[in-house]
């Protein structure tokens, strides 16, 4: 159970927005601090950033061509490092408090406590839905635009039935597909975490609980990739018609 | 699990923030500097790879240069064989030539020389015989000894000859 604030009838995740803005904050610290001195011969840092570019250089020319691509570095780069930062961060510091008195104001209600006495105040942002379903639907509107953009006519060519009846359907399969395999990922590794840690004898479970993080890490190493890859695949997919 | 529609836009709107963020700070002046890098080493390569056609072109001209400089220099020792040859050979006739004049003129002086010796001894034998008419005229010798006295003459002047 997470605590939640409502604002201008929209409900906000408190725990969610929280790690958002940590990881977001790590990324940017990472980056910046790692760009700060810009040598002709990287050292240290630069040299890690370096890579991670040339890595989102790689993922971006494996679906555009090489003018496109330059474009899309900025983007691969910003959703690889949040990811990867975000799946890292839940298996590394999950926080969890207890409460047992509601607190109406954050979401935590009478109901709610009745079920479970855990608040977590900390965990992965891409192991909340919503977060990793927003994502995804924001890949998937930018996606429209871009197709819309590079031409209407093709663009609405493309839902002309009946093969465009399958296509319909894909574009809400594709950001559902896109964002669920993300968050099934990493909310099934700290699910498992969590269960390893609270239940059951530390002699019986810390063995699997260490490997199983290390697997964690490997899958949100993996996840943010494929999220990444897949976010580029639908932007040109929508370029290429 | 629910899906908060809040979530959602707090989520996209911190990672688009984040984006922009990078790209203003971190990755666009990052990218600059290595598409700098890039550009530089390209640079570099090309100058490289034409120094490198200028120095195996250099190569080449000096080892031009340097056979050209060998067949001179055999040239040159050709030449001056055969110039050393012809120059002792003249230098060999010369002194051939020099050594037959020499002998020529010594041949000329020794054939003088007895010439001017057989006309002194004529001379002497001239006045010997005024002498020694002169002396058998003042003197009367006896025939015997007179005979004697020209044989002794005579005999004097085959010494002398």
């Amino acid at each position: 159970m997470t605590p939640k604030i409502e604002f201008l009838g929209l409900t906000f995740d408190l725990t969610i927005m929280i790690a958002t803005v940590v990881t977001c904050i790590i990324v940017f610290l990472i980056a910046v601090l790692a760009t700060r001195s810009r040598s002709m011969v990287p050292k240290g840092l630069q040299n890690l950033v370096e890579m991670l570019i040339e890595f989102s250089k790689g993922i971006t020319r494996m679906t555009y061509d090489a003018k496109t691509a330059e474009r899309y570095v900025v983007l691969s780069f910003t959703l690889f490092m949040f990811i990867f930062v975000a799946n890292q961060l839940g298996i590394i510091m999950m926080v969890t408090a207890e409460a047992h008195h509601p607190f109406p104001a954050l979401g935590i209600t009478e109901e709610a406590l009745k079920e479970t006495h855990g608040i977590a105040w900390f965990k992965s942002p891409t192991a909340d839905l919503s977060a990793a379903l927003g994502m995804a639907i924001a890949v998937a509107l930018y996606t429209h635009i871009v197709g819309i953009r590079s031409g209407l006519k093709s663009y609405l060519k493309h839902y002309i039935p009946p093969m465009g009846l399958i296509h319909l359907l894909e574009e809400f399969s594709k950001p559902l597909t896109h964002g669920m395999r993300l968050w099934a990922n990493i909310f099934a590794g700290e699910v498992l975490i969590t269960i390893m840690i609270t239940e059951g004898a530390p002699w019986i479970t810390g063995a699997p609980l260490v490997v199983w993080m290390g697997f964690s890490l490997f899958v949100g190493a993996i996840q943010a990739y494929i999220f990444t890859v897949l976010a580029n695949v639908y932007i040109s997919q929508k370029m290429a018609h | 699990m629910s899906i908060h529609l809040g979530t959602m836009l707090f989520q996209v709107g911190a990672v688009l923030i984040l984006m922009l963020l990078l790209k203003r700070y971190a990755l666009g002046p990052m990218m600059k500097v290595m598409n700098e890098r890039q550009e530089h080493i390209e640079q570099q390569l090309t100058i490289a790879d034409e120094k490198r056609a200028e120095a195996e072109k250099m190569v080449s001209e000096q080892k031009e240069a340097l056979i050209q400089a060998r067949e001179e220099a055999k040239e040159l020792l050709e030449r001056a064989k055969v110039q050393k040859e012809r120059e002792s050979e003249e230098i060999l006739q010369d002194a051939r030539k020099r050594a037959d004049r020499m002998i020529q003129d010594a041949k000329e002086e020794i054939a003088l020389e007895k010439e001017k010796a057989i006309k002194e001894l004529r001379n002497e034998v001239g006045n010997l015989s005024v002498s020694l008419a002169s002396k058998l005229i003042e003197k009367e010798v006896k025939v015997k000894d007179q005979s004697k006295l020209v044989e002794s003459y005579l005999n004097q002047v085959g010494e002398l000859q």
